[in-house]
This record gives structure tokens, C-alpha cells and sequence, in this order.
């Protein structure tokens, strides 16, 4: 179980997370929704301190970490119990495919080469990449890349994969192909937070959905409250801004 | 005026005989240097308590004086702090039994660290921030990082600037004869000096420079045309 409490985080003067409090249960997929600028990004960059931030504390699993008092140790061991997947997938350009994929197992898990080869080649068939494991990151299609990024945070065996708007640069040809393996492996019951735009597959994956803007989270709930009854006069706005029901008369 | 191709031919092979003097003193300050530099690099970019001040005060003045100062520097005052130390730690050897191109090693070494520092720090600024936090991201830690990610593309992308280092360094390696180590340049002198046709002694000798030279730059290519893989295409 993940639990963030009343994280907040400034850039300078401004102040991005407001104090978020999310509380995510195991196996559950959440989808955090909101405009741009409202600190989605950011506040899952804060889960893993890629972001450090101001206040608040984090919860996972038996680890807790006060924002603010982090030690390096503690920063690690949280790192080690999540995987991110990144909107420019941020693979190791000089690695192969399935070096990528291996590089966390041996570096910091110090599995046997041998074993983590095993388990990175299991991983890469389920992501579709069987064929393409000695290749490099360059001569990958955008969304081949992605589904190595998604394989590199899945090798790990994480708590929790933090996916940061997977599909964003992706030509809109490939965006599919990397939603279905992530909904795959939505469905195999592990915990994922999903910062994306795509409404459709948020409605779909999600068993929980929170609405951001402005730095706190504006409303929360099952992903039928929220796509079909929002509460909040903000998301309705939103929701209808994003998926417009358009309606042409001639 | 009258040139003696025929003396180019014999000083030619004359003067080659001082060539593998000059790629001694050209690659082992290299090497070394190449250490000193990743050192440099590291320490300034991290700016470690304290010797970061020292390591820019290094990389500062090493580059803003002439390589031919840094012989004489370390000619004349290696021996002294070397005196100072043996009688204090009580060593049984003393300044004038170093032999004369430990002194070239040292001056050169301090000379290629401080530019190659600069190289390094700017192939590792380089590297795609996005894969050192997918690096943090997936539990490395910092040494992890540089050691496993960011140091070998850094050094890629160094490569034609390292491989520019060698062709300087050898170059500047005939400064070494104003301490009358016999290289090519001081071979060069030698041979020319038997019957005054420096001219010929030293068209011979350039050619020596220049075929080192045209190698180096062949081998750069090579190995930048297997690292271009990496380096171009891909996303971000």
C-alpha cells in the first residue's frame, strides 16, 4: 500500500503541490487526470524524490520517509520498492535491449547475470520485444522504446510502477501498442499510478481516479463517478473541454 | 639554394629512430592524464568540499600557460620539493639521479589532465539528463550512475576531442627536447647538426609528425563511425 500525506513542493516562489494526500491500495491502478501545470508530473517525480519534496510524507509498503528529513539511504530503499516509466522513455542509449532491461536486476538487485537474463527475456516477450532484444534504444520505434521502458520498470518486480504520461511522445500510430501492454499488465494485479491524458484508456485501466488541478486534488473517486457524475464544477469543465461531445448541425 | 632530397631520405630513417621515444612521451601522460582528468572532472562538477577549489585553480592555470613552462616549472622545481621530501622522510636517493623524462611525464601529465578535465566534463554534461534520473529511478545509486551510465556515453562522446588531445600532446611532445630528451624534434636537431642541413632534417621530421598524425585521425574515424550507432538517432 502506497500513502502520501500532505505533500507539498514549490519552485521558487511558486507552489506546485498544495498538500496532496493519496492513498493508493495494493494492485489498484490509479490514473491521475488534470490540465497541464497542475503538479501531476510532479508529484509522482516526488514518490521516487526525483523531486524532493518541500513537506509531506511517503508511505510504502513498511517504508515511511518524511519528505523534508530524507536520507540517502532512506531515498534509495524508496527508490528500490518503485520503477518509473518516463514520457521519453529515458532508456540507456549505449545498452542494448536487453541490457536495459537487465541493467537494474545485476547493478542493484546483484542477481546472477545468467538468472536476470532469463527473466529479462520472459519480460520482453510480454511486452512484444522478443525479436528485438539486440538492438539499440536508436534504432527502436517511439513506441518500442516505450514498451522498453515499461519492460525495465516490470523486470524490477517493484511495489509500484510510476508511469509519467507514457504515451505523450508518441506518434498517435503508436500509441495503442503501448497502452495495450500497459493495460496488460494492469490486469496481472500490479499497483501502478498513471499520469496520462488519454482518457479513454484512463477510464478503462483505472480503478481509481484522481483529478488535479492547481496543485491539489480536486476530486477522487471510481472512474464512473468521475468520467460520467463528476461532483466538482471544475472537472466537469475539464472533462468536457478534453472529450468534447461535439454535435454539428448542418 | 639547394635542397638534398636525398639527405630527407636518410634523415628520415635517422630520425625515426626517435619515434617510439615520442610515443612513450605522448601516450603514458595520455593515460595518466586521462585519470587525472575523469578525477578533475568529477571533483569540479560535484564540487567536493574544498579541493574543487584546488582542482579549478589546477584546470585555470594549467590551461592559461604554455605547455613549454610547465617543463621548466616542473624541471626546475620538481627536484627541489623532491629534495625537501627525501631529506625529511629520510629517502636514500636525491633529485639528480630522477632520470630526465620523468620530468616530461610529470609536466605533460599535468598538462593533458587539466584539458582533457575540460573534455570529460563536457561529454558528461552531454549525457541525456532523462537516463541519469531513469538510472536513479530504478534504485542506482550515484556512483552507480557515473560508473554504469553516464561515464561511458560521456567518454563516447569525448572520443573525437580525446583522440584531437593525442594529436596535440604529440605535437607538443618536441617541446621536450628543451630539456634535451632525444625525440623526434631533438633527433631532428641531432642528425641536422652533422652537416647543417636542417632544412631536409626537418621536412623529414614533419613528415614523421604528420603520417603519426594522419594515423591517429584514421583511427579516430574508425572507432567514431562504430560509435555514431549510439550517439545519432533515437529520441530525446
Amino acid at each position: 500500500m502506497i500513502r502520501l500525506k500532505n505533500i507539498k513542493k514549490s519552485f521558487g516562489k511558486q507552489m506546485v503541490l498544495k498538500g496532496i494526500d493519496l492513498t493508493v491500495e495494493k494492485g489498484e491502478v490509479v490514473v491521475i487526470l488534470g490540465p497541464s501545470g497542475s503538479g501531476k508530473t510532479t508529484l509522482l517525480r516526488c514518490i521516487n524524490f526525483l523531486e524532493r519534496a518541500d513537506s509531506g510524507a511517503i508511505t510504502i509498503g513498511d517504508l515511511s520517509v518524511d519528505c523534508h528529513r530524507a536520507t540517502k539511504k532512506e531515498i534509495l530503499a524508496l527508490r528500490r520498492k518503485t520503477a518509473m516509466v518516463f514520457q521519453h522513455y529515458n532508456l540507456f542509449k549505449h545498452k542494448t535491449v536487453l541490457e536495459n532491461v537487465m541493467e537494474g536486476l545485476v547493478v542493484v538487485q546483484k542477481w546472477p547475470v545468467e538468472r536476470a537474463k532469463e527473466r529479462s527475456l520472459q519480460i520482453l516477450e510480454k511486452v512484444g520485444l522478443s525479436q528485438q532484444i539486440d538492438m539499440y534504444p536508436s534504432q527502436l520505434s517511439g513506441g518500442q522504446q516505450q514498451r522498453v521502458g515499461i519492460a525495465r520498470a516490470l523486470a524490477l518486480n517493484p511495489e509500484v510502477i510510476l508511469f509519467d504520461e507514457p504515451t505523450s511522445a508518441l506518434d498517435p500510430e503508436l500509441v495503442g501498442e503501448v497502452l495495450s501492454v500497459i493495460q496488460k499488465i494492469a490486469r496481472e494485479g500490479i499497483t501502478m499510478i498513471v499520469v496520462t491524458h488519454e482518457m479513454g484508456f484512463a477510464r478503462d485501466i483505472s480503478d481509481h481516479v484522481v483529478f488535479m488541478d492547481n496543485g491539489v486534488v480536486v476530486e477522487e473517486g471510481k472512474p464512473n463517478e468521475i468520467f460520467h457524475a463528476p461532483k466538482e464544477e471544475r472537472t466537469k469543465q475539464f472533462l468536457k473541454r478534453i472529450t468534447p461531445e461535439w454535435r454539428y448541425s448542418i | 639554394m639547394n635542397i638534398d632530397f636525398r639527405f630527407i631520405v636518410t634523415a628520415f630513417f635517422e630520425i625515426m629512430k626517435a619515434l617510439p621515444l615520442t610515443l612513450v612521451i605522448t601516450t603514458v601522460p595520455l593515460l595518466i592524464g586521462f585519470a587525472i582528468g575523469i578525477g578533475t572532472a568529477l571533483i569540479r562538477l560535484y564540487k567536493v568540499k574544498v579541493i574543487y577549489k584546488i582542482a579549478d585553480f589546477y584546470v585555470s592555470f594549467l590551461r592559461g600557460t604554455p605547455l613549454i613552462l610547465h617543463i621548466y616549472i616542473v624541471y626546475l622545481g620538481l627536484p627541489l620539493l623532491f629534495d625537501v621530501l627525501a631529506e625529511k622522510w629520510g629517502w636514500s636517493i636525491r633529485s639528480n639521479s630522477i632520470p630526465l623524462i620523468v620530468f616530461v611525464f610529470v609536466a605533460f601529465s599535468l598538462n593533458a589532465g587539466a584539458y582533457m578535465s575540460e573534455i570529460i566534463r563536457s561529454g558528461i554534461l552531454a549525457v541525456n539528463k532523462g537516463e541519469i534520473e531513469a538510472a536513479y529511478s530504478i534504485g542506482m545509486t550515484t556512483s552507480q550512475a557515473m560508473k554504469r551510465i553516464v561515464l561511458p556515453q560521456a567518454l563516447m562522446i569525448s572520443l573525437p576531442n580525446l583522440c584531437n588531445m593525442f594529436v596535440g600532446l604529440l605535437h607538443g611532445s618536441s617541446l621536450a627536447f628543451s630539456i634535451s630528451l632525444m625525440e623526434l624534434n631533438g633527433k631532428a636537431n641531432v642528425v641536422a647538426s652533422t652537416n647543417w642541413k636542417f632544412l631536409e632534417s626537418f621536412i623529414a621530421a614533419a613528415v614523421i609528425y604528420w603520417g603519426m598524425t594522419i594515423l591517429a585521425e584514421k583511427v579516430t574515424a574508425i572507432l567514431e563511425k562504430r560509435l555514431r550507432m549510439f550517439i545519432k538517432g533515437g529520441v530525446a
